[in-house]
């Protein structure tokens, strides 16, 4: 009875179709008729995942992927070479530098808000033009646009310091359960965990029972709501037998220090064993990044303590074969002023930064973009997220053009539409 | 985002989007500046016919073609010339359903059970499923009027005020918190069957005394409360009276007329503005109370189309503008501002009394239709209009003649709700078998499924559980009993200020019942509780049996006595612990969490 919790590729369809029409509030994609070509292309999408890593308050281009040494503004840290030649990022990123082979510089962002409090926003949403709508983040939006993959895993999963649970902020007018699912300070959300008093076969027990109520029930009257319910169930049960992925004590202690015992450490280690789950999209936070003061120790600890993770993320995965299916993507709500204040500090900087990407339809081991000998402004084409949206939709097979939201009959591009993929970052 | 309730129709954005993406050569930047100030679509929606060919979606529309347009003519006729009085509404009802199925040449479903309409009208009434004894005594009740009976019981029953609190509570606040003296204002206004439209008037200008209305001010003001660095919400407080009070979504015409909705003019939206914008939360005092400043001009509006200034003052939607007396500077109160004890004063001229002895009357049909058509929701889980709050010419009931028929009933009724749930029971539509509904059968031919709230969750489970008595411990049970309580909430409730219309289940829900203490503690023996009972009986048949009419509310199939004999036969050597698994596999139910 609980093989039965839907893997069939026919049953991921079925549950697509409640997603789609049954929660409140959904806009619904439409939806296919069944089509064997257009299922194995859908197949193929939902094999695709996303490890999307916020750097929040934002990082320093000029002391990561973009260092100006021996400049006005180029502060006191050098630029190394990588395994790339030719492509030069900053010494506070020496573990990230020998994996330049599977990354993706941009270095020529320019976007228009300065504020954290907006600023978070609208880069995560994509900065859509503005018609009265609140757009999900890139998190509601994959997951919503891939449909659900078999892992059974919600599909959404943030691992991030402090508070976690249901967060249904991020979805947008998709409605709450395009929500994210986050583990706050890496733990997993209130009642995750089996009830002490109830073992595994009681458990067991207790859905083989809840299913047959549900059929007995079902005779004679429509489906949907029995559907439904059952999907929460065989979902809530899925991720408490998971509940290894989430106990870090069975993490290997060689992978521990090869990422980090500190909390992007520990954080990027758990999203790579939720990656490996099949969860589809997995945000990590990092906070205290927005260095007014003191930006160039603050960047000496925190650039290192995200190179170290972030390098052994991207070589395993690569070992692995995984990056060909799971698009990265670290970056922050904006870059930091050329111009050091008179706290020796950085400030907000949307004009010209950059951002670090790699994996599915990404190409590998480039650098695009460029930016003014002093990093003041982008020399090169611009880029605003929305070219970003574009182009990460591409790598996951997802047509940016074409495909659209239908929030209730009103038809929304899913991406800025005065932008579009760049092309030389895919593959 | 925002529900079904809000959003099926004709948003500003709507029309914004559609025209200006897919036109999007010829959006200019001018237009989106006008859109900002406005927080609207700055006229897109002007281009409109692509939009207005989505104008009806789902369902509904499809439930009215099913009616032949003669056979409505002629129910619309009755309904206009026959006066509909309380007493007679259950015919009302039923007559017309039974045209509708004549006409669509279907029967009517069959009469449910008795012991599915006990649990249908336990659970309307009075918010939870009878408990085993009540069902046995009703099963075992040989009177022909055992059903109106029961109704009248519950209906007269102290839960039956309760339930109507918790009911309306969700109904007007949308899950945006608690407040004690909105609690009380609530449960005393049901307990003494206050007819709604007095309930509406001392929401809409709320007074400071008698202490026990006081709290009914918790509306506009949890409203009023400032969020982050937003501006205070006055628009939404203003369409939040229009939707909930009216049926009325005045969303759009804050900026303009409504473009597809004739009646939805921007000076009903205008004029109730001018009033609700007018107020405040009052700080010199510690409970929920609003402060009104002196109304001394009419407001200016403009239409982002035409830009033609404009002047409305207080003035209900759909009613005639009040004209606002001048007074001589410093006479404008009745009782001065006492800027040393922060009271703001009582002006002369109170806006929020026009509107408060205005728009909650029989004179205003919108009012009545609106309570009429909400009831026919509580009871048969769908509106008569669709969304609920989107009635208007364009968007006609499903039955014109039932809500028309409702509403008379409910203005019958001075008002009281009661005595219209009284008939909507006894109707042969109400008390009809859910079962063997299928895909296509015609509204109200089957019973249908409705949505449990979070409140009448609690209530069930502890009702199955037999847990629901006075809590047995000594050491602080009310606040263990609110923490209870707001747990279920978190659990099964929306988001706020998301109204909760339909069967959403979730994975937090889920994860609650299969993992909370909370729920646990309802299911490991002890203290008599239902769990408890099962394990000391040891024949097989009596416990399931006793399972499915204390979880379920109904005698098991024989198929589910065998399963339950079977499941305990294979465990005897932990036959508690079995009995505990049978009682949450029955609680976790499609069938236990749903009224049917």
């Amino acid at each position: 009875m609980l093989q039965s919790a839907c893997q069939s590729d026919q049953h991921q369809f079925s549950r697509r179709r409640w997603l789609g029409t049954a929660a409140a509030g959904a806009a619904a994609v439409a939806l296919p008729v069944f089509d064997p070509a257009v299922h194995a292309a859908a197949l193929q999408r939902a094999a695709k995942q996303v490890l999307f890593i916020w750097l929040d308050g934002g990082i320093s281009q000029l002391e990561s992927w973009d260092p100006k040494p021996n400049t006005e503004f180029g502060g006191p840290f050098r630029a190394i070479p990588t395994s790339v030649p030719g492509i030069h990022v900053s010494e506070l990123l020496p573990q990230t530098a020998q994996q330049m082979q599977h990354l993706a510089i941009v270095r020529s962002l320019c976007t228009q808000d300065n504020a954290h409090s907006s600023g978070v926003d609208r880069i995560q949403r994509g900065d859509p033009k503005d018609r009265g709508v609140v757009y999900p983040y890139f998190g509601s939006a994959v997951t919503k646009l891939l449909g659900p993959n078999a892992s059974g895993l919600p599909p959404y999963v943030w691992i991030k310091p402090l508070s976690g649970g249901f967060m249904h902020k991020d979805a947008g007018f998709l409605g709450p359960q395009y929500g994210s699912l986050a583990f706050g300070d890496g733990k997993p959300p209130q009642n995750l965990l089996q009830h002490a008093n109830v073992s595994d076969q009681s458990l067991q027990e207790r859905m083989e029972i809840r299913a047959f109520a549900d059929r007995q029930y079902a005779r004679g009257r429509p489906a949907a709501s029995t559907e439904a319910n059952g999907f929460v169930y065989s979902m809530g049960l899925e991720l408490m037998q998971r509940r290894q992925l989430f106990d870090e004590s069975t993490f290997a202690p060689a992978d521990v220090q090869r990422y980090g015992t500190h909390d992007l450490g520990r954080h990027m280690l758990l999203a790579k064993r939720m990656l490996e789950a099949g969860v589809q999209f997995v945000k990590v936070n990092s906070y205290g990044w927005d260095t007014h003061g003191d930006n160039f120790n603050g960047s000496w600890s925190l650039v290192r303590r995200f190179d170290q993770p972030f390098a052994a993320l991207i070589s395993d995965l690569a070992a692995s074969g995984l990056l060909d299916q799971v698009l990265v993507i670290a970056m922050s709500e904006f870059g930091r002023t050329p111009r050091v204040n008179g706290h020796l500090g950085r400030d907000h900087w949307p004009e010209a930064w950059s951002l670090c990407m790699a994996g599915a339809g990404v190409r590998r081991g480039i650098a695009v973009g460029s930016t003014s000998d002093k990093g003041t402004w982008v020399t090169s084409q611009p880029y605003d997220i929305g070219h970003m949206f574009h182009t990460w939709f591409s790598a996951l097979g997802i047509n940016s053009r074409e495909t659209a939201w239908d929030n209730q009959g009103q038809p929304l591009p899913i991406a800025h539409e005065d932008c579009h993929p760049v092309t030389e970052l895919l593959s | 985002m925002l529900s079904k309730n809000y959003s099926r129709f004709s948003r500003p954005w709507d029309c914004l989007s559609a025209l200006n993406w897919l036109t999007s050569e010829s959006s200019g930047s001018k237009e989106r500046v006008g859109a900002a100030a406005f927080g609207c679509c700055g006229g897109f929606c002007r281009r409109l016919p692509l939009f207005r060919s989505q104008h009806y979606s789902a369902n509904w529309s499809a439930w009215q073609q099913r009616l032949p347009r003669p056979l409505l003519l002629l129910a619309m006729w009755i309904s206009s010339t026959a006066t509909v009085t309380a007493d007679d509404l259950a015919q009302r009802i039923d007559a017309v359903l039974q045209q509708s199925f004549a006409a669509a040449q279907v029967a009517p479903g069959p009469v449910s059970s008795d012991a599915e309409f006990c649990r249908r009208v336990t659970l309307d009434l009075a918010g939870r499923i009878p408990t085993v004894d009540e069902l046995a005594k009703f099963l075992s009740d040989p009177d022909p009027q055992r059903r109106s009976v029961l109704a009248d019981r519950l209906l007269d029953s102290p839960e039956h005020s309760q339930r109507m609190a918790d009911l309306f509570h969700v109904m007007l606040m949308e899950r945006r918190g608690d407040h004690p003296e909105w609690t009380v204002f609530l449960r005393t206004s049901f307990a003494q069957q206050k007819p709604w439209d007095q309930l509406v008037r001392e929401i809409l200008d709320p007074q400071e005394s008698p202490e026990q209305i006081r709290g009914a001010a918790w509306f506009i003001t949890r409203r009023l409360e400032k969020v982050g660095q937003q501006e205070t919400d006055y628009p939404g407080l203003t369409r939040d009276i229009g939707r909930l009070f009216l049926g009325c979504d005045l969303q759009c015409a804050q900026c303009h007329d409504h473009l597809t909705i004739s009646d939805y003019r921007q000076i009903e939206f205008q004029g109730l503005y001018t009033v609700y914008r007018n107020t405040s939360i009052r700080t010199d005092v510690k409970f929920p109370a609003v402060a009104e400043k002196p109304l001394s001009r009419k407001t200016d509006f403009m239409s982002v189309f035409d830009k033609q200034p404009l002047l409305v003052g207080p003035r209900v939607p759909f009613g005639i503008e009040h004209e606002i007396p001048q007074f001589e500077s410093g006479q404008e109160f009745a009782v001065a501002p006492d800027r040393a004890k922060n009271f703001p004063g009582v002006p002369k001229f109170r806006g929020l009394r026009l509107i408060a002895e205005s728009l909650p009357s029989a004179a205003n049909r919108r009012f009545a239709e609106n309570l009429a058509n909400r009831l026919w929701f509580v009871m048969f889980g769908a509106g008569l209009v669709n969304p609920l709050d989107q009635l208007h010419d364009d968007n006609p009931a499903t039955h014109p003649e039932l809500l028309a028929a409702v509403a008379d009933g409910v203005t019958a009724a001075g008002f009281r709700i009661r005595p219209v749930l009284r008939q909507i029971v006894l109707s042969e539509a109400y008390q009809r078998s859910s079962l063997g509904a299928a895909a296509g059968a015609v509204p109200y031919q089957y019973g249908q499924e409705k949505r449990l709230s979070a409140e009448q969750l609690l209530a069930s489970v502890l009702t199955a559980c037999g847990t629901g008595g006075p809590a047995a411990t000594a050491d602080a049970p009310a606040e263990a009993e609110q923490k209870r309580a707001e747990a279920f909430v978190k659990a099964f409730g929306n988001i706020p200020g998301e109204p909760e219309l339909e069967f959403s289940p979730s994975l937090k829900a889920a994860l609650f019942v299969l993992n909370d203490p909370l729920m646990q503690e309802q299911i490991q023996p002890g203290g008599g509780n239902l769990s408890e009972r099962l394990s000391q009986n040891g024949d097989d048949i009596v416990v399931a049996d006793e399972l499915y009419r204390a979880v379920l509310s109904r005698a098991p199939a024989a198929e589910e006595v065998r399963f339950v004999c079977e499941y305990l036969g294979q465990r005897r050597e932990h036959r508690q612990q079995a009995i505990g698994n049978l009682v949450w596999g029955l609680l976790a139910s499609t069938e236990f969490c749903l009224n049917h």
